[in-house]
């Protein structure tokens, strides 16, 4: 078996390096074929993982493959762990880099970094197994940072861009900041559990928990620091201000990173260490407020968005504040369906923008779009479907999952968790909102496209294509089949413990089989708050976009405060280049000036030369130059020397009685 | 106060009084003068202590001839005038402080206490027909033989540095010039000359 | 009686006036090299009374050799002032400030 793990992290590295290095050589079509057939082993043999741990319920695969480092009774190694969630984790990240790679053809046909953009993607692809297959939290951070790096790489893709450069920038400085708390929480397992080993650290958390870190409890310290990590990989408020910046990069990495994969590294990670959050009520609190809040606070930024990957962009870091919120209340498992769910539908949303962007000749502003429902049929069908699971509509991947997190907010014991809910339950009217919105003006109305791209508007190639409608079928129908067996039936019991205090899985277990399972919910829905919450979306965006169009500008200009606050997506950016990037300029300028410069140019370096020049000031002129100031100096000492002889020491030559 | 006593004093004071003169006095050749005066209070104290030969040779060498060149020069120079007027007044106090301390001490060290008549024994003095150049002679040739050679030597070496350190014309010194040597050639130093043979062989 | 500590109070005495004329004078070298002669005279007489009341002639061999020396010495001093002379114009100890620091 191990070397089944071996292959999946490394066939897509070995298609990396020969993208990378002899991508020029091979040409396209050889270095496309390589890279896909590399992926392509990676996800079959995923699916074989998948069947043998879940299906099969195989035993749990946790062995230390390579040692890398002993320091000591420290024991750093490569070594993989494999149970039920990395197995899911496995199959959904295998099976959308492979969507993704196939996408690519057509999307990059004409960008001259066709082989650097496979390689890259490729050893995304690599980062993101090494991440989840890991058993240490070594190479879970070696993963975390090498997923990061390749991130930054393919948002500055197009780097004469000079935004796109900016944007990534942008990208690896403020996870940076998440991964800064990251490693002083690993630093402070590592303090207290003296491994790094995750079965080594979860076994010992009985030594850990109670013992408090200045004042506050230990395990609560180290989960919120943990936490901080996730909120940088995984965008959460006031982290997330790198995700719409991202969106500068090609549109297949929008979908593979910053949809489906890399941000959701965060949330498996939170699940991963779900032995240590359930310990700390308090991390798990305030794991679920900031959840909320991004959640309920970047869905209304969605409202307002022009440009139709931005629009994309602002639903994911509102489903993840979903994702994240499921987290906050212990259902871990809903979250691992939702990340899964979420991964498929996001993903083909994003494909499916992609694939009007390359249709529309990179035009990416939907005010410039509409009526393209005529000109691009798979296109629509598959946005359709992908923007139906997105909202909820019952019977889709979504409703399941985002219902189940909503009931389990709903059961929740935590402090805030009525908040909590009433801003998850304003989240899919929202959700629905700005969907149906992007979708009617791009889709729907009068076309008004600019007329000379109308003549060239046709269907995307069969390479887009396919993605699409291979995506579209889970997001309809994976939602329906796994709800029971993941959520209720022990698919992840092996990997994720659950306190028996936090009731909300216990709950909405009941809910469901009360409701009669997976079909009964369908029936069930037209009782419950949010599917009328949806359906009020979805016709508030019919008026507004394509009704009486009037009546939105109509409400801009009457609202003008609150579009204000909306447009400048509240201010997270001005005040991160007021409070940070012009404070750190100032102290740069101060340490400069007055330490550099002042202190140690001035007065250690210039300071002791000076010094030194004073002191001989001093002494120069004891050297006269005449004789008789030297004799006199001699016969001086003389005296003095004489003096000392003659009555001191120990042997004076004198005895004197006085 | 025996005669040796107050010849002892006489001296002893004329000594100190023309040693104080001589330091404290603006003309250059008075203080020779006055330095001389000294000179000779010495050698009679000397003859008190029964060095006659010494005596004699300080005042036949070390004023006969030093002092003289010091008035040779002093004249040479025409310092007679000094035209400065002495600054004595910074440094006296000071220095007369320094000296009087300095007397006090080594008056204790060679007070009469460690150097006094009980400690040391006056010696009987010699006959009239004690020679003090025959003892030194004896001294002088025989044990002292060595050092007596080097002293010459030392002498020598004395005349030659005084006369290189003033000589104003190079002296003749014979030079190597490389350029010209290197310039020569073969008919400035070798001359071919045929000469008849005699007819007679060599034997 | 005059005992030896009388002659070796004196050449103190003696000793120190050179010393006191070495630094006191501001007039010329001359006076310098006198002070030195002085000093030299006043270690010559100790040698001497020693000499004498140690019935030990080497105290008067070794004078020899200081007369000797002390020729010698100014010969080469005035030589030496004579050049000084030459060159900066005038003989009083001020001139002699070159070393000066």
């Amino acid at each position: 078996m191990e070397n089944i793990y071996l292959t999946i992290a490394l066939a897509p590295l070995l298609g990396a390096i020969i993208a990378g290095f002899f991508g020029g050589m091979l040409g396209r079509t050889a270095t496309h074929t390589i890279t896909i057939l590399g992926v392509l082993v990676s996800t079959v043999l995923a699916l074989y993982v998948f069947n043998h741990h879940v299906l099969e319920q195989g035993a749990v695969f946790n062995q230390n493959l390579y040692t890398w480092m002993q320091i000591g009774s420290l024991n750093v190694s490569v070594g993989f762990l494999v149970d039920n969630l990395t197995s899911v984790m496995l199959v959904v990240v295998s099976f959308v880099s492979l969507m993704v790679h196939i996408y690519t053809i057509g999307y990059m046909h004409d960008d001259d970094g066709y082989t650097k953009f496979f390689s890259y993607i490729s050893l995304f692809t690599f980062s993101m197994f090494m991440l989840v297959m890991s058993n240490n939290f070594m190479q879970l951070f070696f993963g975390w940072e090498a997923v990061g790096l390749v991130s930054y790489l393919l948002i500055g893709f197009w780097h004469h861009k000079e935004s796109a450069v900016e944007a990534n920038l942008k990208a690896f400085l403020v996870n940076r900041v998440g991964d800064f708390g990251f490693l002083l929480g690993i630093g402070l397992v590592l303090a207290f559990s003296g491994s790094l080993d995750y079965m080594e650290v979860f076994s010992t958390l009985d030594k850990v928990v109670g013992q408090s870190l200045w004042g506050a409890d230990l395990i609560t310290v180290i989960c919120l620091l943990l936490f901080v990590g996730a909120m940088g990989k995984s965008a959460q408020v006031p982290l997330h201000v790198w995700l719409p910046g991202s969106m500068e990069g090609p549109t297949p990495i929008s979908a593979l990173i910053h949809a489906a994969t890399m941000v959701t590294a965060g949330i498996f990670m939170v699940s991963r260490m779900s032995p240590m959050f359930e310990l700390s009520d308090v991390a798990l609190t305030v794991v679920m407020v900031i959840g909320a809040i991004t959640a309920l606070f970047m869905g209304l930024l969605g409202i307002v968005q022009n440009d139709i990957k931005k629009v994309v962009a602002y639903s994911t870091l509102s489903q993840l504040g979903y994702m994240t919120v499921a987290l906050g209340v212990s259902a871990y498992s809903v979250a691992i369906f939702h990340l899964m769910t979420h991964a498929f539908f996001k993903a083909l949303l994003f494909l499916g923008a992609g694939s009007v962007i390359v249709a529309m000749h990179h035009e990416q502003d939907i005010r410039k779009m509409g009526g393209l429902r005529k000109k691009m049929p798979i296109t629509y069908w598959t946005g359709l479907i992908g923007t139906l699971a997105l909202i909820g509509f019952p019977g889709f991947a979504g409703f399941y999952s985002k219902d189940m997190i909503i009931e389990a907010v709903h059961f929740s014991s935590l402090p805030y968790a009525g908040w909590v809910y009433y801003a998850v339950v304003a989240g899919v009217f929202i959700t629905a909102f700005y969907s149906l919105r992007m979708f009617f003006i791009v889709f729907h109305g009068e076309s008004r496209v600019d007329h000379h791209t109308e003549e060239h508007l046709h269907e995307s190639p069969a390479s887009i294509t396919f993605p699409l409608i291979a995506l579209a079928i889970p997001s309809a129908i994976i939602g329906y089949l796994t709800i029971d067996p993941m959520l209720f039936n022990g698919w992840l019991d092996n990997a994720i413990t659950v306190d028996a205090a936090h009731k909300s899985m216990a709950e909405i277990g009941q809910l469901f089989s009360h409701h009669g399972g997976a079909l009964g919910m369908i029936s069930h829905a037209v009782f419950t708050v949010p599917f009328w919450m949806m359906v009020g979306g979805i016709v508030t965006a019919w008026i507004f976009s394509l009704y009486r169009t009037q009546w939105a500008a109509w409400v801009q200009s009457k609202f003008q405060g609150i579009n204000y606050i909306l447009e400048s997506l509240y201010g997270f950016d001005r005040f991160n280049e007021i409070v940070f990037v012009n404070g750190v300029k100032k102290l740069g300028n101060l340490l400069w000036k007055v330490s550099d410069a002042g202190l140690i140019d001035k007065m250690v370096v210039n300071g002791s030369a000076r010094l030194v020049g004073f002191i001989g000031s001093v002494v120069r002129p004891i050297q006269t130059g005449y004789v008789y100031h030297y004799a006199f100096f001699m016969i001086f000492s003389l005296l003095i020397i004489l003096t000392w002889a003659l009555f001191a020491g120990d042997n004076p030559l004198l005895q004197i009685e006085f | 106060m025996t005669f040796d006593q107050i010849l002892f004093y006489v001296f002893s004071f004329w000594f100190i009084a023309s040693s104080l003169a001589m330091i404290f006095s603006r003309n250059a050749a008075k203080a020779v003068l006055f330095l001389i005066l000294s000179f000779f209070s010495a050698a009679s104290i000397w003859i008190l202590l029964e060095a006659e030969f010494l005596a004699i040779t300080l005042i036949l060498v070390y004023v006969g001839a030093v002092m003289v060149l010091f008035l040779f020069v002093i004249k040479m120079l025409n310092i007679d005038k000094s035209t400065l007027r002495a600054k004595f007044a910074g440094y006296l106090p000071l220095g007369l402080i320094v000296a009087a301390i300095i007397i006090a001490e080594m008056t204790l060290v060679l007070g009469g206490n460690q150097f006094g008549l009980d400690v040391v024994a006056a010696p009987a003095r010699h006959g009239a027909d004690y020679s003090n150049i025959t003892v030194l002679a004896m001294q002088l040739y025989t044990t002292y033989v060595y050092p007596f050679e080097l002293a010459a030597v030392l002498l020598l070496i004395a005349i030659i540095a005084a006369i290189t350190l003033v000589h104003r014309n190079e002296l003749n010194r014979k030079k190597q010039s490389i350029a010209e040597q290197v310039n020569v050639q073969a008919k400035d130093r070798v001359r071919i000359v045929s000469i008849a043979s005699s007819g007679k062989e060599a034997k | 009686m005059v005992s030896l500590s009388d002659y070796l109070i004196l050449s103190a005495i003696i000793f120190c006036i050179g010393l006191v004329g070495i630094f006191v004078n501001r007039t010329n070298i001359i006076t310098l090299l006198m002070c030195v002669e002085l000093i030299l005279v006043a270690v010559n007489t100790n040698f001497i009374a020693f000499s004498h009341f140690l019935g030990n002639e080497a105290g008067q061999i070794f004078v020899f050799f200081i007369l000797t020396v002390a020729a010698a010495e100014v010969a080469i001093g005035l030589a030496i002032l004579t050049l000084l002379f030459r060159n900066k114009g005038s003989i009083n100890v001020d001139v002699t400030n070159s070393l000066k620091g």
